[in-house]
């Protein structure tokens, strides 16, 4: 492909803007929402002080202050503080606690789909343990996610969020969301599906007969790929652990994002999908460096061919 | 016989079940009858009662109602854009293809359950219901099913196919619907149909389950309907307390059960020959 830096280039443009857009575009909801959002801190009804309030979180202004306070603030760490839930409570703190869990929670979900990506790649898999997880990756999240969390409370007590039963809880929720819905399954039919594609190719099979290794001719050829695939499933477990962490009893972003969206807390949504956002740009930017480094080792051609040096 | 006959049988009697149930779910569930509490199967059939003596069977119908449409709804949106990814891909309309795989990219930039929990959170409460969440999910899903869909158009040659049975003497409508959308796309896009209806039907219970955990009001259906994630929670109960409320985890789970059978065995039913 000659152009073959459209497409990084598209996903770091994207990158650069999904954490921009995302807290515009709920910003502009909220005021498309019929009513005064200040309505929604302090209905009229149940409390009275709204314009003082409304002066406090920027929201006396117009859209466009807001957004703009708000964003300066959250460049600075600042991501104001809740609105409805624990009202009052600052969001950075909260943050700081949730997003370390969510990424440890997805760090261990993702063993199981790199495993699942390995075992793809060596196509070794027999076809019938390939339909046994295929039919353990239907089992919805839910499902599991509540045998895991009874499993937690007959074991650690209902109560229990500290120590080992911390441990058991995230290990739980990542064995979760790494085999539910289809997250292992996919990750090993997705893999081996592309690599025997590519190894169908008239080049791979040209290779073999001048006594070289499969794998080290297809890889370079579908890395680009897999790395998109790599990125689709990291989004899939993404929103999967929105779930599970309310499920079992995991404070995490997803559960805070959650919480936000359940009690109408516009301020607790805004810094969580945005952090959500930044997990996503930043998937992005590794799906693009791995597409530039792979086209410009791929490039890099002999001397002779494909005009090189 | 036609061994996908089995499976589509399967299919429309799991898809049957689901809109009759939802069809004829009660408005409202019946009185409390204390002696009936946490009646098994065979005390109340055909499922048994829950903690007031109400029965599990108003529970089913009545989640079957919250799900049936929206799921639908959800699945032909997706086999729509499905449809159309392959058309274009087959029609080679490079720009238009190329500007869809890019909106794609960003439409799937996501974690598709944020964007779906913003949606729950903005939509004005007249319109709460599961309909735009699962309008919303199937959206999110499009680019992954056009993306399929071309694929499997590019597979057949792309526009070079369509030239090949146009010289063939074949009307384009023909050519397009029967050969193309029916023949060859037909697998994919009623795959991809199937697997996000049972996508909508596991985000509903997923997020009503947590609403009702939560005791706020649920994104998914209004405070008089029960969700199948209602009979979740009151199984789980049975599971770390003792509470003989087995049988509704068991019902809960084995309707799961159905709509998962229900999407492979669409999938099969369709599958290329």
């Amino acid at each position: 492909m000659k152009q073959w830096w459209l497409r990084p280039a598209v996903r770091i443009g994207a990158a650069l803007l999904l954490p921009v857009v995302v807290p515009a575009i709920i910003t502009l909801l909220l005021w498309a929402l019929p009513g005064d959002p200040v309505s929604i801190i302090c209905p009229e009804e149940l409390c009275t002080g709204g314009a003082a309030l409304a002066e406090k979180w920027n929201l006396d202004r117009g859209p466009l202050h807001f957004y703009g306070s708000w964003l300066g603030g959250a460049i600075g760490g600042d991501f104001g503080a809740t609105w409805r839930w624990q009202a009052g409570t600052p969001i950075a703190g909260l943050m700081a606690e949730s997003t370390p869990t969510t990424l440890a929670l997805l760090g261990f979900a993702l063993v199981s789909v790199g495993l699942g990506t390995v075992v793809g790649a060596s196509q070794r898999l027999p076809r019938r343990a390939l339909a046994v997880a295929q039919v353990v990756g239907l089992v919805p999240g839910i499902v599991l996610a509540l045998a895991g969390a009874a499993w937690i409370e007959l074991t650690y007590g209902a109560a229990s969020f500290v120590g080992p039963a911390a441990w058991a809880r995230l290990l739980v929720g990542a064995g979760v969301i790494g085999l539910a819905d289809g997250a292992l399954s996919g990750a090993v039919s997705g893999t081996d599906g592309l690599f025997r594609a590519e190894s169908r190719q008239r080049y791979v099979g040209i290779a073999i007969l001048r006594g070289e290794r499969v794998l080290s001719n297809t890889l370079p050829n579908v890395t680009p790929a897999l790395a998109g695939q790599l990125r689709a499933r990291t989004l899939h477990l993404l929103s999967g652990a929105v779930i599970v962490e309310a499920v079992v009893g995991i404070d995490g972003l997803g559960d805070l994002l959650l919480r936000g969206a359940l009690h109408q807390d516009f301020g607790l949504v805004l810094a969580s999908a945005t952090a959500f956002a930044v997990f996503s740009s930043v998937l992005l930017l590794g799906q693009a460096a791995v597409e530039i480094a792979t086209a410009v080792i791929v490039r890099r051609a002999p001397p002779g061919v494909l005009g090189g040096p | 016989m036609n061994p996908r006959l089995p499976f589509a049988l399967i299919a429309i009697s799991c898809l049957l079940i689901m809109l009759l149930a939802a069809g004829f779910a009660p408005e409202h569930l019946a009185e409390k009858v204390p002696e009936l509490k946490w009646a098994g199967p065979a005390g109340l059939p055909p499922f048994g009662a829950d903690d007031g003596g109400r029965a599990l069977l108003d529970y089913a119908m009545q989640g079957a109602r919250v799900v049936a449409v929206p799921s639908l709804i959800a699945g032909l949106v997706v086999a729509g854009f499905a449809t159309l990814g392959g058309v274009l891909r087959a029609m080679g309309v490079g720009w238009l293809d190329r500007m869809l795989q890019a909106g794609g990219e960003v439409v799937g930039a996501l974690p598709r359950m944020v964007v779906v929990l913003v949606v729950a959170l903005v939509v004005p409460d007249e319109w709460r219901g599961l309909l735009p969440l699962a309008v919303t999910w199937a959206l999110l899903s499009a680019p992954g099913a056009m993306d399929e869909a071309a694929a499997v158009a590019e597979r057949l040659g792309g526009s070079r196919f369509v030239e090949a049975l146009r010289a063939h003497g074949y009307s384009a409508r023909r050519v397009y619907l029967y050969h193309i959308v029916a023949l060859n796309l037909r697998p994919v896009v009623v795959r991809q149909a199937a697997e996000v209806m049972m996508q909508v039907v596991f985000l509903e219970i997923g997020l009503s389950y947590i609403a009702e955990e939560e005791n706020q009001a649920d994104f998914t259906h209004p405070a008089n309907l029960k969700s199948w994630a209602n009979l979740l929670k009151l199984g789980y109960a049975s599971l770390v307390v003792d509470v003989p409320s087995g049988h509704a985890l068991a019902l809960g789970v084995a309707l799961i059960g159905v709509v998962a059978v229900m999407s492979l065995a669409l999938g099969r039913a369709v599958s290329a020959r």
